[in-house]
């Protein structure tokens, strides 16, 4: 059964529509990340769960029951802010109490609840202090804790690491994961973070332009991106698109001519095609690799180079103007400013049709 | 932030209700009163007649008015200037972080929260003739004492004196506030471009503080022209009505004349001068900031 | 911070000003002081023998047996602190809700409260005193009290003090099933404490301070606070018991404001600051 459904959920603020009839379904323990670029209407997605913001239209399920029209306390959601939003002035116990006690818990129960999430996010010692004497990454936890006590059938986490710096990001990013084994409950989060996303999530929501681009897992979402959005949203560096029609022929796969000249055999199917259509081929660095002259699909002059120590980036310049990104290894000789022979591998290419819809090589065959 | 019905909407208003209530009958409603008394003739046990403008036709011709309105102006002219010089020239002094200066900052303060009524008293016995500490220092000089507070020409200024005193310590928090704002790094600058003190103090301190200068003079005005402890208990407007303010000239007006309708037109008449000046603070303050 | 060099002392001419000034502000108020501990006999005729012993504190032991000092003592202390709380509670209400609530009018009510900052209290005095009459307030302490309630300072402080306060803690409370009263009450007040203290302390000075009104509201001596009391020894000195006697109750009378002044010095010097940069 699914955990958390969105039908139709749409939304404006005056004239601006910034969620246009969303529908989204959440499995039981899933953990779904919001990617998108900013302004595409994440937290305004996760605001309208929790009950912080008014949907104009559109209904919001958890666990079987509509929860939009109940007040943010009585949904059975729990939120951590990007900033925290610890109460300043109560100690990290009262802290996490403060939502239990007005929900009317039991004393014993919330000592016990509280001991015991202080015990998993190890903040024991920190109980009787106040959120202004701690760390950022001791924050950040008892945030955590303070959803965690509440028992809720669903976390909604707003950047959840963004305020941290690159050490904690990562350690903070583990324990993420394994809260999720703990807790019976499914999991939302807000991210620009690409990388976080795709080591975090079960599934990701891509969102832009008021709209949900695509939802899959993250494989699914790199190797087959729904639109030429997406492929270029997912991966770094971003997917090469270059402008290609469609050839003539009798072929399976749709060959495609590049405008430069240069012809490439893809495995994308050709029923659906149009010959001569405009296509853009989509092409991961990884590709398109570096070829003796003979050997190579295109000539180009070498614009950046960019060595991340087990493999390099080659950002070239086509004799049209068109820039393309290969890979090389760790060791590249490659300097900017030579010439090089570029390979292209057909066999992954990408095409996306005119409209932006992405055609994936069959993987079949 | 979120709509919630008509109960939670109204939970809002609740909660300035209170406030609200009070505004309303105890400030608004009186000034409202205010307006309508003035047209009439009223004494204060509530006898009443309409007589249009009558009140402020005798008030234009009114030479107790016309004295009154002439030793205010005069006043606020001893007071605003001198204290405004002098509370930027102490901030300026004191605007460092030292002990020394936070003493002398309290010491410079410490007469702003006596009442006006301590502040004449201590000043009386400063000022007569016949106890003050001035006459002691004269007669231990072999002079004669001056006769602060009974000669015509001595009044003015000794009730300005007294002021200066008392309300040094509010415009030098002000500039000091006003002088944390601007940034060390414009003075580093200057430093770095050979200016002078005088150079630093009139092309960056006095273009930055230039808010905070038009505030203090504005609200000085506002309070100088409605001077009345000062004048009242020091020399009761004599001699001759030579420090009669135009707050005293109500207060008598309607205290000792029982004259309510042509007191309130007074007080009208002193409103409408305090509001010229506010707005022509509003009206500087915004437009410097357009053309800057 | 500083003009020139924030951490170096004066220089010297400057020193030298500013003792001759510091001086200028402390010699009358010590002057005060001397007279005070004077006997009445020993400064009649001769104030200058205040410059020299013998002191006694006779004038002080007076004043603890008067009666009506005590009484306006008393009356100053009941105004002043039923003022403060009285402009804390209205103030912290309305102030939340204009920076946190969705109610009718919310704008357009706010406006009419900031007009109160362009009111002078002589607009208004006259015919609230007639206002008062009709209602029997006057020699009363709601008479003395409830004028100082309409500020709208206070309204406008504090409103601007709930708006600083991050809207993610309404948020988290929201979720955490709190009230709008329990939001208030639990989660923002405790947050405003630092600009209750502010706002308690300057209104508290001036509600101490206040001559104008408690002048002409409390015309029996019973119910004048010690502003106006002083006011009316002052004025009738010759007749009261004498010179010593009249400086130590100013003395008596600035000793409180003076003690709240040195204990909440940091509030009024924030509170100067927040004016100025409004
Ligand atoms: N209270 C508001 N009033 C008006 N417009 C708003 C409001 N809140 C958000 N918006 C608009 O709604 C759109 C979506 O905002 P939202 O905050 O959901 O974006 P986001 O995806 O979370 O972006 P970011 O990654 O920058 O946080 C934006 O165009 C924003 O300008
Ligand atoms: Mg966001």
């Amino acid at each position: 059964m699914a955990s958390l459904a969105l039908k139709d959920v749409h939304k404006s603020y005056g004239d601006t529509l910034v969620l246009d009839r969303v529908s989204l379904e959440v499995a039981a323990r899933e953990l779904i990340a919001f990617l998108g670029p900013s302004g595409s209407g994440k937290s305004t997605l996760l605001r309208i769960i929790a009950g912080l913001e008014t949907a104009d239209g559109g209904e919001v399920w958890l666990e079987g029951r509509r929860i939009d029209a109940l007040p943010p306390g009585d949904r059975g959601v729990a939120m951590v802010f990007q900033h925290y939003a610890l109460y300043p002035h109560m100690t990290v116990r009262e802290n996490m109490a403060f939502g239990l006690r007005n929900a009317g818990v039991p004393k014993p129960e919330i000592d016990a609840r509280i001991a015991q999430a202080a015990h998993v996010l190890e903040i024991e010692a920190q109980l009787e202090k106040k959120p202004g004497q701690m760390s950022g990454g001791q924050r950040q936890r008892v945030a955590i804790g303070r959803a965690i006590v509440k028992q809720p059938k669903l976390f909604l986490l707003d950047e959840p690491l963004s305020n941290l710096d690159a050490a904690l990001r990562t350690r903070t990013r583990v324990e993420l994961a394994q809260l999720r084994q703990r807790v019976d409950a499914a999991l939302i989060m807000v991210t620009h973070d690409q990388a976080e996303a795709m080591t975090l999530a079960d599934r990701m929501v891509v969102l832009n332009e008021r709209r949900i681009q695509q939802v899959g897992t993250p494989m699914d979402i790199y190797a087959r991106p729904a639109n030429a959005f997406v492929a270029r949203f997912v991966g770094s560096p971003a997917m090469t698109l270059a402008p290609a029609t469609v050839m003539p022929g009798n072929d399976r796969f749709a060959r495609v001519r590049l405008a430069g000249g240069a012809e490439v055999m893809t495995r994308v199917p050709r029923n659906g095609l149009v010959d001569g259509a405009p296509v853009s081929l989509g092409l991961r660095p990884e590709h398109v690799s570096l070829a003796p002259a003979e050997a190579a699909t295109l000539q180009a002059e070498v614009i950046l180079v960019e060595r991340l120590g087990d493999r390099t980036f080659v950002y070239a310049c086509l004799a049209d103007g068109l820039e393309m990104i290969a890979q090389d290894i760790g060791s590249s000789a490659v300097r900017v400013g030579d010439r090089v022979g570029l390979r292209i591998d057909g066999d992954a290419a990408h095409l996306f049709e005119a409209d932006g819809t992405g055609r994936h090589a069959d993987a079949a065959t | 932030m979120k709509s919630g019905g008509a109960p939670r909407r109204l939970e809002g208003l609740a909660f300035v209700a209170p406030f609200l209530l009070l505004y309303g009958v105890v400030l608004i409603w009186p000034l409202l009163m205010g307006i309508g008394i003035s047209f009439h003739r009223a004494d204060l046990f509530g006898a009443r007649e309409w007589i249009g403008l009558g009140n402020y036709a005798t008030a234009l011709a009114d030479p107790v008015v016309h004295q009154a309105i002439g030793n205010t102006l005069l006043l606020a002219l001893l007071i605003v200037p001198p204290l405004t010089a002098l509370a930027l020239l102490l901030a300026l002094a004191l605007n460092r972080a030292t002990r020394g200066a936070a003493v002398f900052r309290g010491i410079f303060f410490s007469s702003s929260v006596l009442s006006v009524t301590i502040v004449t008293l201590i000043w009386r016995f400063i000022l007569t003739p016949d106890a003050g500490l001035l006459a002691v220092a004269a007669d231990a000089l072999g002079r004669e004492p001056l006769p602060f507070l009974s000669d015509q020409a001595l009044v003015i200024p000794a009730i300005a004196i007294t002021t200066i005193w008392w309300s040094l310590g509010f415009p030098i928090m002000l500039f000091l506030a006003g002088l944390q704002q601007v940034p060390a790094d414009v003075y580093e600058a200057a430093a770095l471009d050979r200016a002078g003190r005088w150079t630093t103090f009139r092309h960056i301190t006095l273009p930055a503080i230039r808010r905070t200068l038009l505030l203090v003079v504005m609200l000085q005005t506002v309070g100088q022209l409605q001077l009345f402890g000062q004048a009242q208990l020091l020399t009761g407007g004599g001699p001759g009505g030579g420090s009669r303010t135009i707050v005293l000239a109500i207060f008598e007006v309607a205290f000792g004349r029982w004259e309510l309708g042509y007191a309130t037109a007074l007080a009208e008449i002193l409103f409408a001068m305090i509001l010229v000046v506010t707005l022509l603070q509003y009206w500087l303050v915004t437009r410097r900031e357009d053309a800057g | 911070m500083s003009a020139t060099s924030p951490r170096a002392g004066l220089s010297g001419p400057v020193l030298a000003l500013l003792l001759v000034g510091a001086a200028v502000m402390l010699t009358p108020m010590v002057w005060t002081l001397l007279l005070s501990v004077k006997s009445n006999a020993a400064l009649l005729g001769d104030s200058g023998a205040a410059l020299s012993p013998p002191y006694t504190l006779d004038n002080y032991r007076a004043i603890l047996a008067d009666r009506l000092t005590s009484r306006w003592l008393l009356n100053s202390l009941i105004v002043s602190l039923g003022t403060t709380a009285g402009v804390l509670v209205l103030s912290s209400l309305a102030g939340f809700a204009f920076a946190r609530l969705e109610f009718p009018f919310r704008r357009s009510l706010f406006l009419f409260v900031l007009l109160g900052l362009a009111i002078p209290e002589q607009a208004v005095i006259l015919p609230r005193h007639q206002l008062f009459a009709t209602l029997g307030l006057h020699n009363s302490y709601p008479g003395l009290i409830l004028p100082g309630l309409t500020g709208s300072f206070g309204v406008f402080f504090m409103t601007q003090y709930f708006r600083a306060i991050p809207r993610d803690l309404d948020e988290a409370a929201l979720l955490d099933g709190a009230s709008r009263l329990r939001l208030f009450w639990s989660v923002l007040l405790p947050l405003t404490i630092p600009a209750q203290a502010t706002l308690g302390v300057f209104t508290f000075l001036a509600s101490w301070n206040d001559y104008w009104w408690p002048l002409i509201s409390a015309t029996t001596s019973d119910y004048y606070t010690l502003t106006v009391g002083l006011a009316s020894a002052q004025m009738n000195y010759a007749q009261t018991s004498g010179l010593g006697f009249l400086m130590a109750q100013a003395v008596f009378a600035s000793v409180p404001i003076l003690i709240v002044y040195i204990v909440f010095q940091k509030q009024i010097v924030r509170a100067m600051a927040g004016t100025a940069v409004r």
